[in-house]
C-alpha cells in the first residue's frame, strides 16, 4: 500500500483542525483569471506534514467546477472530472430529486451556490486558534481580494459550540473512518472502520482496490506543466495525475430549528397530565440521533447516557446484540448513515462489514450561529423562547466517488422511508420529509412487546446553500495558478 | 391463488412511426399524450408493465436492426387469459400504440379476436424469468398493506401500557376481527394451484436427474472448455467507450421516482458458435436457478429484485436484460458488483463489449469503473413504467405477508414476542434454501484475486 504523501495533501482532510476553534469558509467568484492565479501563488496552503498546534493558523483551499474551467483548465483535463462534480448539486432534477431538495429545501431558496445564485467559484477555508488570528487570516489573504480579481460572495463564519456539541444538544464529531495508512492506522481492515485511503483522497487505490477516476494529463500535452508538478499517475504509465492527494468536498449549509425540534419532542413526551417528562424527552431525542447527547452509543449504553462512552465508536450493530433495532432504532440518525454490519449480505458478517466500507464519507464540518440557550440541555432548549436567529452545521465532508458515497448515504440511507426494513421512515433529524407518495415524517422506536412511533415529524433541518467542490492536492494547486 | 407468469410482446415499428411513437409515449418522468393509453390498472392483476422502444441498431456484421416496440407485463395467472384480457380490456390503447408496428392489425380489421392473434404471433417467450417470490398475487399484495396498515393506525391510536406479547398479539387479532374490512386476513393465503404445484415439482426433478445425467460428460469436456473459454476471453475486446454525459442524465432524469426502478438493457451476443451455446446454457441454467433454487426472495444474494427477465431478439443475435428493483440503480449497481458479480459476469460476459472476465465468474463487473462506465452503453429507455405497488420494496411486500400469517397461528409468548417485531420493522426475510446459501457463501473476491 503506498505511503500517503502528507506533504501534497491539504490538512483538512487527514487533521479536521479541531483543535483549532475559529474557522471561516469565504465563497469567491474569479473577476480576473491572472489575477487570482497570482494571488494563489502566494497562498500559504498548509499541508497535512504536521497537525496545527492550538495557535496555529491554516488556510486551505477548494474549487467548484465552474472555477476551475474559470482559471482556465483546459476541457481535456477538466472531462476527467467525476460526473457529480461537473453537473454541481443542483446540476439536475434527479440529482436534486435524490439529495431531498424540495419544497423549503429546493435551490431557489438557497442563499448560496446551485444554479440559481451566482456562481461560487472558489472556497477559501480559513482555520485559527483565536479570534484575532482568524481575522489577520483574512486580512491577509482578502483585503485586496479586487486587485486578486477575486469577489467576495459570501463569507461563512462559524462558532464552536462547548463540548463539542451541535445545535440540538449532541455531542458531534465523533465517529470518524481511519484512513488506511495515515499514521499509526493500520492498513488492513479488521476493525471495520479503516477504510482504504482511496476513498477519500484520489490517486491511492480505493475500497474495490481501484483507482477512482480523474483527471489525467497525458505526457504528450506536458507543455502544460512545464515546471513538472503534477505527479506520475500510479495507475496509467505516460500520464500525470492532476486529482493525486485531492478530494471531492461536499458543502451543504443546514439551518437547524432548533425550538421546532425540541417543541416537537417535548409535544411527544407529556405524561397523562399535560407535564413535560423531561427524561422522556430526552430518551426520544437520543433515540433519533442514535447516540447521548453526551455521545454514548445506544447499542452500548440503551437506557441512560454514559460519560465513560462519550466517544465510544467500538461497537456494529448486529455483532453487538442489537439487530432489530431495541437499543438504537433502525431509523436513527448514525445507523442511517453509517449501518456498520447491518447490511446486505448476511447482517453481521465480514462481507456486510465489507460493503459498507464503500459508503463510507470523512465529516468536517462546522457549527454556526449562536446556540438557542447554554448549556444546551433538553430543559434549556425546549424552554427557550424561539429567537429567530440563524444557526445550523456548515456541513462539510470528503469522499472520492460522490455518487457511491455521499450521495448514496443521503439518497438510499438517510431519505429512504425504506431503509432496512422500514416503511414510512426517513432520517428523524435531517430528513426532508413530504415528497411525492414517499411522506417521510415517520420515526419508529423499536421495541418491546411492540413498537411505539411518532408520526408527523415536521423538518427539523433545512438547506441554505450548497456546492460541490474539488479540493486538489498542494502540488495541483500549484499547476492551476501556473496555467497559461 | 394464482403463480406469476410474464409476457413480452415485440414488434418492428414503421420506420417513419419511430419518432412519432416516441413523443407520443414520452419518457416515465415526462409522459407524452398515448403514455397512458393502455389501462395496465384495469386488468386488476398486473403487477409491473412496460413499454420500450428500441432504436434502429446494427449487429456487429454491421446489418441493420429494425427498431422495435416492446411491451412486458408480469401477471397473476396464465399467459393465455392475460392475452385475452389485454386484447379486450386494454384493446383501444393497444391499438393506439400498436399501430405503429408493421404488423398490427389495419384499423378497420381490428376486433379483439384479431388483437389476441397478433398478441400470440409476436409473443416472444423469455430466456429466463425471475420472480420474487411466487404465488405472491396483486391483490394480495395490495390487501396485505392496507392490513399492515390499519394495524399500525390502531396500535398509534391505543398504545400498548404493559401487556404480554401473547395479550398485544390476542388483541390485535380481536381488533382485525372486528374489522369487516381487514378480517379475511385472518384465514392464511391459499396458494398457486395444486397443479402448478405439481408441475414445478416435476421440472424440479427433471432438471435435477438432466444434470446428473450429463454430469459424466461435463465433467469429460471441463478442461476442453475451459481451454477454449479462455481462448475467446483473452480474444474478447472489452468497449471503454463511455456514454455520453447527455444521454446518462436522460436514463437519471427517469430515476428514483417510486420506491423502485427499472432497467432495460440490450446486448448484442458475441459471434460464434461457442458463445451462442454457452449463452443458451447459461439462460437455461439461470431459468432454472431461479424456479428452483433462488425461490425464496433472493437472487444471488440479491433481495431487492421484484421481477427480471431475459429476453431473445433478432433471432438470438440479441438479448435484453429488463428488471424491476427497489432503491436507486446506484446501489443495484453496487449490489451487483458486491454480491452477485459471479452470476451476472456468467450471462453478460456473452454480451459483446462486456469488461473482460477470467473463467467466466471472475473480474467483468468486479471492475466498478469499467461496468459503471458500460452499463450506460447498453442501456435502453423504458418509454412507459407501470407498477401496481409504487410505494413497496420486496421486503415490505414479505414483512407483510408475514404480518397476514401470524393473524391465523396461535402463539407462544416467544413466537408472540418475535411476530410483534415485524410491527417495528421488517428487515428480517425469510432464509434461503440450502443450495441458495451455500452458491452466496462462495467468497469469489477470494477465489478471483489472483484471476484476470
Ligand atoms: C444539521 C444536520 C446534522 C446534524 C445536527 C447531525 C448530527 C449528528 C450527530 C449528533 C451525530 C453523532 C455523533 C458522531 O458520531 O459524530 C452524527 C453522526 C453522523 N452524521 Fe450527522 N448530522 C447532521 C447532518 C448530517 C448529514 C447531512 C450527513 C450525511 C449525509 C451526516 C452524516 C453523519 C455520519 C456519517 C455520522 C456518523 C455515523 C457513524 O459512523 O456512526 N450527518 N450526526
Amino acid at each position: 500500500m503506498s505511503q500517503l504523501q502528507l506533504d501534497d495533501i491539504q490538512g483538512l482532510i487527514p487533521h479536521g483542525y479541531g483543535r483549532l476553534g475559529f474557522a471561516s469558509f469565504v465563497l469567491l467568484a474569479v473577476r480576473d483569471a491572472e489575477s487570482t492565479k497570482s494571488w494563489l501563488k502566494t497562498l500559504p496552503i498548509r499541508d497535512a506534514g504536521s497537525r496545527p498546534s492550538a495557535d496555529d493558523s491554516c488556510v486551505n483551499i477548494a474549487f467548484s467546477y465552474s472555477g476551475l474551467a474559470e482559471l482556465g483548465l483546459p476541457e481535456s483535463l477538466l472531462q476527467g472530472f467525476a460526473g457529480e462534480f461537473r453537473e454541481g448539486m443542483t446540476g439536475t432534477e434527479h440529482r436534486v430529486r435524490i439529495l431531498g431538495d424540495h419544497g423549503p429545501n429546493a435551490p431557489e431558496h438557497w442563499h448560496w451556490g446551485g444554479r440559481y445564485r451566482p456562481a461560487v467559484h472558489i472556497l477559501l477555508l480559513l482555520y485559527a486558534g483565536s479570534e484575532d488570528s482568524l481575522a489577520r487570516l483574512k486580512d491577509d489573504h482578502l483585503a485586496d481580494s479586487h486587485s486578486a480579481g477575486l469577489e467576495i460572495l459570501t463569507q461563512l463564519d462559524t462558532n464552536r459550540l462547548p463540548e463539542h456539541k451541535e445545535h440540538f444538544g449532541f455531542r458531534d464529531g465523533v465517529a470518524q473512518p481511519a484512513i488506511a495508512g495515515l499514521g499509526a492506522n493500520s492498513v488492513d481492515d479488521a476493525d471495520g472502520n479503516t477504510i482504504a485511503a482511496g476513498e477519500f483522497l484520489l490517486g491511492y487505490p480505493n475500497a474495490y482496490g481501484q483507482y477512482t477516476a480523474r483527471p489525467l494529463l497525458a505526457d504528450g500535452d506536458a507543455e502544460l506543466d512545464a515546471d513538472n508538478l503534477l505527479p506520475p499517475a500510479p495507475d496509467e504509465t505516460g500520464m500525470r495525475d492532476l486529482g493525486a492527494n485531492g478530494s471531492y468536498l461536499v458543502f451543504r449549509q443546514l439551518g437547524q430549528n432548533v425550538s421546532a425540534f425540541w417543541r416537537y419532542i417535548a409535544d411527544q413526551s407529556r405524561r397523562a397530565d399535560g407535564e413535560v417528562d423531561l427524561s422522556a424527552c430526552t430518551r426520544l431525542a437520543a433515540k433519533m440521533v442514535g447516540r447521548w447527547p453526551g455521545g454514548a452509543p445506544l447499542t452500548r449504553s440503551p437506557d441512560h447516557d454514559d460519560p465513560a462512552l462519550s466517544s465510544d465508536n467500538d461497537f456494529l450493530y448486529h455483532r453487538s446484540g442489537d439487530a432489530i433495532g431495541l437499543k438504537c432504532p433502525i431509523g436513527a440518525h448514525i445507523r442511517r448513515t453509517n449501518p456498520r454490519d447491518s447490511l446486505e449480505p448476511q447482517p453481521g458478517s465480514d462481507r456486510s462489514i465489507e460493503v459498507g466500507k464503500r459508503h463510507r464519507i470523512l465529516r468536517r464540518g462546522r457549527t454556526y450561529g449562536p446556540a438557542l440557550s447554554l448549556p444546551l440541555t433538553a430543559e434549556d432548549l425546549i424552554n427557550a423562547e424561539p429567537d429567530g436567529r440563524e444557526r445550523g452545521l456548515h456541513f462539510l465532508c470528503f469522499n472520492t466517488h460522490i455518487g457511491r458515497q455521499f450521495e448514496f448515504i443521503q439518497h438510499t440511507w438517510v431519505n429512504n422511508p425504506k431503509f432496512d426494513g422500514l416503511y414510512e421512515d426517513d432520517d428523524p433529524i435531517i430528513g426532508g420529509r413530504g415528497h411525492r407518495d414517499m411522506p417521510g415524517g415517520v420515526f419508529t422506536v423499536q421495541a418491546e412487546p411492540v413498537r411505539t412511533r411518532v408520526t408527523d415529524l415536521p423538518p427539523f433541518v433545512e438547506m441554505k446553500g450548497g456546492e460541490y467542490f474539488f479540493m486538489p492536492g498542494i502540488r495541483a494547486v500549484e499547476f492551476i495558478a501556473s496555467l497559461t | 391463488m394464482s403463480h406469476q407468469s410474464a409476457l413480452t410482446i415485440i414488434d418492428e415499428i414503421k420506420p417513419d412511426q419511430v419518432e412519432s411513437l416516441k413523443t407520443a409515449l414520452g419518457t416515465i418522468a415526462a409522459p407524452g399524450p398515448l403514455h397512458d393509453a393502455i389501462a395496465f390498472s384495469a386488468l386488476g392483476n398486473v403487477h409491473f408493465a412496460r413499454l420500450v422502444v428500441f432504436d434502429q441498431d446494427r449487429d456487429l456484421d454491421g446489418n441493420p436492426l429494425p427498431p422495435k416496440l416492446a411491451l412486458l407485463t408480469n401477471f397473476d395467472g396464465d399467459v393465455d387469459a392475460h392475452i385475452g384480457a389485454i386484447a379486450g380490456t386494454c384493446g383501444g390503447g393497444l391499438d393506439a400504440v400498436f399501430s405503429a408496428c408493421v404488423h398490427y392489425p389495419e384499423q378497420a380489421a381490428v376486433s379483439a379476436a384479431r388483437r389476441e392473434q397478433y398478441l400470440r404471433r409476436h409473443r416472444v417467450k423469455e430466456k429466463a424469468l425471475y420472480v420474487n417470490r411466487q404465488g405472491r398475487t396483486v391483490s394480495q399484495i395490495l390487501r396485505e398493506k392496507q392490513l399492515r396498515d390499519e394495524i399500525q393506525r390502531h396500535l398509534d391510536a391505543h398504545p400498548i401500557a404493559s401487556q404480554s406479547p401473547a395479550e398485544v398479539h390476542r388483541a390485535i387479532v380481536s381488533f382485525v376481527k372486528d374489522r369487516s374490512d381487514l378480517d379475511w386476513a385472518l384465514e392464511p393465503e391459499v396458494g398457486p394451484s395444486e397443479l402448478w404445484k405439481r408441475n414445478e415439482l416435476v421440472h424440479r426433478w427433471a432438471g435435477l436427474a438432466l444434470a446428473v445425467l450429463l454430469a459424466p460428460v461435463f465433467l469429460i469436456s471441463l478442461p476442453i472448455f475451459l481451454l477454449v473459454l479462455r481462448y475467446h476471453e483473452k480474444r474478447d475486446v472489452p468497449d471503454d467507450s463511455a456514454a455520453s454525459a447527455e444521454s446518462v442524465r436522460a436514463f437519471r432524469a427517469d430515476e428514483d421516482i417510486w420506491v423502485h426502478n427499472q432497467i432495460i438493457a440490450v446486448g448484442v451476443v458475441k459471434p460464434g458458435l461457442f458463445r451462442r451455446l454457452l449463452t443458451e446454457g447459461m439462460l437455461k441454467l439461470t431459468d432454472y436457478a431461479a424456479r428452483h433454487i433462488y425461490n425464496r426472495g433472493f437472487l444471488s444474494g440479491l433481495n431487492t429484485i421484484h421481477f427480471a427477465r431475459w429476453v431473445p431478439m433478432d433471432d438470438d443475435r440479441r438479448l435484453f436484460f429488463s428488471s424491476n428493483y427497489d432503491g436507486s440503480l446506484e446501489s443495484y449497481m453496487n449490489d451487483f458488483i458486491d454480491k452477485a458479480a459471479w452470476g451476472l459476469n456468467a450471462i453478460f460476459s456473452n454480451g459483446d463489449g462486456f469488461p473482460r472476465t477470467c473463467f467466466m465468474f471472475c473480474g467483468g463487473i468486479t471492475d466498478e469503473k469499467a461496468y459503471k462506465r458500460f452499463l450506460p452503453t447498453r442501456q435502453v429507455h423504458s418509454r412507459v413504467w407501470y407498477s401496481a405497488y409504487p410505494d413497496l420494496t420486496t421486503k415490505n411486500i414479505a414483512n407483510n405477508a408475514e404480518i397476514r400469517e401470524g393473524l391465523s397461528q396461535t402463539m407462544s409468548e416467544a413466537q408472540a414476542a418475535d411476530w410483534l417485531l415485524r410491527l417495528g420493522v421488517g428487515n428480517r426475510l425469510p432464509a434461503s434454501g440450502f443450495v441458495a446459501r451455500l452458491l452466496d457463501s462462495i467468497r469469489w473476491d477470494r477465489i478471483c484475486r489472483n484471476c484476470s
